[in-house]
């Protein structure tokens, strides 16, 4: 059964990757296995070197990185001094200014602060391509074999759009709809739970419950991301993220737009006024407390929310975006966190090596011992049954979308994701239409095309 | 006429009074609950903290300042921030009131101009100067590393100690001055005509009866210092070592995409007011001899 | 000579310190500021390319920009008016009023002014929290079951939110200073006035109010330029600038764009447009507040 289940996630995700993924080539150094690459797996000959390594601190935990660092430690005899903060921008960002710069930093874009994104405009991330074609540090196989096709050669991994990686896929979970099972049939309840957007707006009249809300605007990126993918497929999605005219302007975007405007009608009156940092564990609270059914999140709300008090016969569910229509694709956008290495590193193949010892057995067991799961081929077999349940979502037909919107030089005053996803804000209390979102965002994208590297 | 106005007076005065009794009381309610409920809040289990904020302790959780001194580092963070607060205040009084007190009581070439200088000083905002004073903090580590082979700026609790004493300059010199200014020249000339140096009639005659400003300059700037953490944040980035109280407390705040520790957050502020109101409450009879601000009383 | 030669040295020693430490930390830095601003840069990359006005070119064009504008200057003419008028209105009665309790009352209101920004921002999310609230469950009582008021969460409502908060947090502050110049005004004045049947509020605006006018323009400058300031701490910590945008201002607005847009030249010409608003703002109150100083 596990081994059922993590074949068909790979084959899943590889087909539906390589299939919508023609322009920008899947995976390529994959195939080209290491021959000139840095010899791995030599103890004690790294003795003497300091590898800085910085990790953010999520609901994981830190520990499981002091392991691997201990671990790589007693493989190389290299000394790795570790950084691991919750709010690690602050951390870095001030060193790296300084000229401090880390080797190796695991820290995701796509948060608050955007500091990967920040050192993308700015150049600042060292291209890692020939990572995918070292042996990883202890074991006979590439890191490119290793990881899960499809992981890298998005837009996310190579954010420049062409077959350069400078993002290492790390730490990886599907992004969808979180609900609480015991409010439809699966968990003894009244409701069916939809497949497509018209029996998820069907459900209003079935039941008084709000039918959505979002933590804070921010997280609404994964939702649009497999929304885009909805309506146009992945050519079309990777189109999007790339600022193309004629996507943005179709037939098929004003469908998501207008999806978009109905769930904000359906959403929560109260989510807008809980969606900052000092209060958006409130939103997810109302799925706990039957005052909305769904709110888009990641597997990390579990832990996040462990302590909170819960309805009567609460259990976490979790699915992929309705389709669209009755047939069609259903996808989850798969959000990973990503590791890299600073321009400005002093140790880079010191830290190559190190990267490429996170994708070995030992280290992956380490991090999925926390819960973290790497996108490693075999790697669900070793999850806990609790974890199963949101990474089967691909197993039950659902699509995967990855990628980020790329990577430009910096334009003033344009954030895209403010635009495309800070504006659902506005739209549920009413403050603006849906058509001034449609607006923001073209415009948005207009500049951003023309600052495209 | 007269007569009947007083009488309606009379009877309105004691209206009048009840009701500015009701919008005092109404006032310091609104002040003490909410200032009441951090401590309140200090004291429950975090499950607590997801149901209704006002709902009153099911029992007294003390474990939330034993974990948010020790596991959540508040300990150190409390001792770094009594730190950088006391060296910055007593650096200010030092660099603050020999300037004050020349450049109000001492006509000298370019007084006038330094004086406005320093009035300018006020439109100056920290919060778009210190990435610049990081930057150069950042260039000066490198030129020092080269020489001694370790950083000094950054890092260094002592800097963010001159920093917030130099940028908090303008407004002490201001207050300083305008004090200063008030008192009667006679003072001096009768030290003068004693053979008293320069030096002396300051620190003997001058500075003593500045008493009370520099009472208001300490509570003020000691608020000032301790509730500080744009500064603190930027200079202070090593996770390992010192940080200060209101940066700790952020850090235990804006942790996304973890477990939030809500007991340990509350005992943290609390660990954040307390010497604060201790210090108000010992100089709050002081507080207003030393303001003349607008100078009223001059 | 002698006495001047030690006179001057005595000036050198004293000023030098602080105007070397006002030249490092104050000027330079500000210098930085604007010459950044004529720079389009990242934060990261060596490459600093000089691109003029270009900055300030767009940012007279950035929508953004000016909605963080009004919601600066909403707030700082809202909270100013508010603020003072309350304070001066609480001065007035705890030094003319024989009231008991007076340094009781003192004492107390001067609170919210000594605590961080941080505390102040966790006391007022639980305030406006929209279902729970204390704000909300207070008014309920008189809305019944009306759809709750969206405290952070309506942009209409959003600004004067923050408004609520930081007159809370400076009123203390400011009336306690009123309060001390209030006191120094000689008890005969109103005795006479009394005599003549001269009303309370007559008494307060013929003689109070005059008497305290270089006070008050004087807080009014300090108000102003600590507004900025505070506005954007309020902001960051309460709101975050959201929803959508609705309450940026200035200072946050600024940050922004310098640290999370990589357009760091950018947010410098910000600042620049700040440090010329608060001037600007400041030397214009002043012009208009002036009046002929009373003496008594």
């Amino acid at each position: 059964m596990k081994k059922v289940l993590s074949i068909a996630l790979a084959v899943a995700m590889s087909l539906t990757l390589l299939a919508g993924c023609g322009s920008t080539p899947a995976s390529t150094p994959a195939s080209t296995a290491g021959g000139e690459s840095t010899p791995a797996a030599e103890g004690g000959d790294y003795a003497g070197q300091t590898l800085k390594v910085a990790a953010i601190e999520t609901a994981y935990g830190a520990d499981m990185w002091k392991e691997v660092a201990a671990a790589f430690e007693a493989h190389t005899g290299a000394t790795v001094e570790l950084t691991t903060d919750k709010n690690l921008e602050d951390v870095i960002d001030p060193q790296m200014k300084a000229g401090n710069f880390y080797d190796v930093v695991h820290l995701a874009a796509g948060r608050e602060k955007a500091l990967p994104e920040t050192l993308l405009k700015e150049n600042a991330v060292e291209d890692v391509t020939d990572v995918l074609s070292m042996q990883v540090l202890g074991e006979d196989v590439t890191v490119g074999d290793k990881i899960i096709p499809g992981f890298t050669g998005n837009l996310t991994t190579n954010p420049y759009g062409d077959d350069k990686v400078y993002m290492m896929p790390m730490f990886y979970g599907p992004c969808g709809l979180f609900y609480n099972k015991a409010n439809f049939t699966e968990g003894g309840g009244e409701l069916e739970l939809p497949t497509t957007w018209d029996e998820f707006f069907a459900l209003a009249d079935q039941t008084d419950i709000p039918l959505f809300t979002y933590p804070v605007a921010g997280y609404l990126d994964a939702f649009t991301y497999a929304m885009i993918a909805e309506v146009g497929g992945q050519d079309f999605f990777n189109k999007a993220l790339q600022y193309d005219e004629e996507v943005w302007n179709s037939a098929e975007m004003d469908q998501m737009f207008e999806v978009l405007g109905k769930l904000a009608e359906n959403t929560n009156p109260a989510t807008p006024s809980y969606a900052n940092n000092d209060n958006f564990t409130k939103n997810q609270q109302m799925i706990l407390d039957n005052e909305a059914l769904f709110m888009p999140n990641g597997n990390w709300v579990i832990g996040e929310m462990a302590d909170a008090p819960r309805a009567e016969n609460f259990e976490w569910g979790f699915m992929a975006l309705p389709a669209m229509e009755e047939g069609g694709d259903r996808y989850s956008y798969t959000f990973f966190e990503q590791c890299w290495i600073p321009a400005g590193a002093e140790n880079k193949d010191l830290a190559k090596l190190f990267i490429s010892f996170l994708y070995s057995d030992e280290a992956a067991n380490i991090f999925a011992a926390s819960g973290a799961v790497q996108p490693i081929t075999g790697m669900t077999d070793k999850l806990s049954d609790d974890n199963k349940v949101y990474y089967s979502v691909y197993d039950n037909g659902a699509k995967a979308a990855i990628g980020t919107f790329a990577t430009t030089t910096p334009v003033e005053g344009v954030n895209i994701k403010e635009d495309v996803c800070f504006t659902m804000d506005s739209v549920v209390n009413g403050t603006k239409t849906v058509d001034d979102w449609k607006t923001a965002v073209r415009n948005s994208c207009a500049a951003l095309r023309a600052a495209l590297q | 006429m007269n007569n009947r106005e007083k009488i309606v007076g009379e009877k309105s005065g004691v209206i009048s009074k009840s009701f500015i009794y009701a919008a005092l009381v109404l006032l310091t309610v609104l002040i003490v609950v909410p200032v009441a409920w951090v401590f309140m809040a200090a004291i429950k289990e975090n499950s607590e903290f997801y149901g209704n904020p006002f709902a009153l302790p099911k029992g007294v959780h003390l474990q939330n300042f034993v974990d948010a001194w020790t596991k959540a580092r508040m300990g150190d963070y409390f001792f770094t921030s009594v730190m950088i607060t006391a060296v910055a205040l007593a650096l200010l009084l030092v660099v603050a009131l020999p300037a004050s007190y020349v450049l109000s009581r001492y006509k000298f070439r370019g007084s006038k101009l330094l004086n406005t200088c320093f009035m300018a000083g006020l439109f100056i905002n920290v919060s778009y100067i210190v990435v610049p004073i990081f930057l150069m903090f950042v260039s000066g580590d490198k030129i020092v590393k080269n020489i001694f082979g370790h950083s000094f700026f950054l890092n260094n609790p002592f800097m963010v100690s001159v920093v917030l004493a130099s940028t908090t300059l303008p407004f002490t010199i201001y207050l300083l001055s305008s004090y200063l200014a008030t008192l009667p020249k006679d003072y001096e000339e009768a030290a003068y005509v004693d053979g008293a140096g320069y030096f002396t009639t300051m620190v003997r005659i001058i500075l003593p009866m500045a008493k009370p400003s520099i009472i208001t300059v300490i509570l003020f700037e000691f608020l000032a210092y301790w509730n500080e953490y744009i500064i603190s944040m930027t200079m202070l980035t090593d996770p390992n070592g010192a940080r200060t109280l209101p940066v700790g407390l952020l850090n235990l705040m804006k942790a996304q995409n973890a477990k939030a520790e809500y007991g340990q957050m509350y005992a943290g502020m609390v660990m954040v007011m307390v010497p604060t109101l201790i210090l108000y409450m010992c100089v709050q009879k002081k507080l207003t001899q030393g303001m003349t601000l607008g100078g009223l009383k001059g | 000579m002698q006495k001047n030669k030690g006179r001057s040295r005595f000036i050198v020693a004293c000023v030098a310190p602080a105007t070397i430490l006002a030249i490092i930390f104050l000027a330079v830095p500000t210098f930085n500021v604007f010459r950044m601003s004529l720079y389009q840069w990242g934060g990261y990359s060596p490459n600093q390319t000089f691109v003029g006005l270009k900055n300030f070119a767009t940012l007279f064009k950035d929508e953004n920009f000016f909605r963080s504008c009004r919601n600066s200057v909403l707030l700082i003419v809202i909270v100013t008016v508010i603020t003072i008028s309350l304070a001066l209105l609480f001065a007035s009665l705890l030094t003319r009023e024989k009231l008991r309790g007076q340094n009781f009352f003192r004492v107390i209101f001067y609170i919210p002014n000594i605590l961080s920004v941080v505390v102040i921002s966790a006391i007022f999310s639980a305030i406006y929290d929209s279902n729970r609230g204390l704000l909300n469950s207070v008014l309920s009582l008189f809305r019944g079951d009306a759809e709750p008021i969206y405290w952070l969460g309506d942009q209409k409502i959003v600004i004067y939110s923050l408004v609520i908060a930081m007159v809370w947090q400076a009123i203390g502050y400011y009336m306690v200073m009123y309060m001390a110049s209030m006191s120094s005004i000689p008890e005969s004045l109103y005795e006479s006035a009394n005599l003549e049947g001269a009303s309370r509020t007559r008494q307060f605006f013929s003689i109070t109010l005059p008497l305290i006018w270089t006070n008050i323009r004087t807080t009014l400058t300090f108000f102003i330029i600590s507004n900025i300031n505070m506005s954007f701490l309020f902001v960051r910590a309460m709101t975050g600038g959201g929803p959508d945008g609705a309450s940026e201002v200035f200072l946050s607005y600024m940050y922004k764009q310098a640290y999370t847009n990589s357009t760091y030249g950018y947010g410098m010409a910000i600042g620049v447009v700040v440090f010329t608003f608060s001037f600007a703002l400041a030397a214009i109150v002043n012009r208009v507040t002036k009046r002929e100083p009373l003496e008594f």
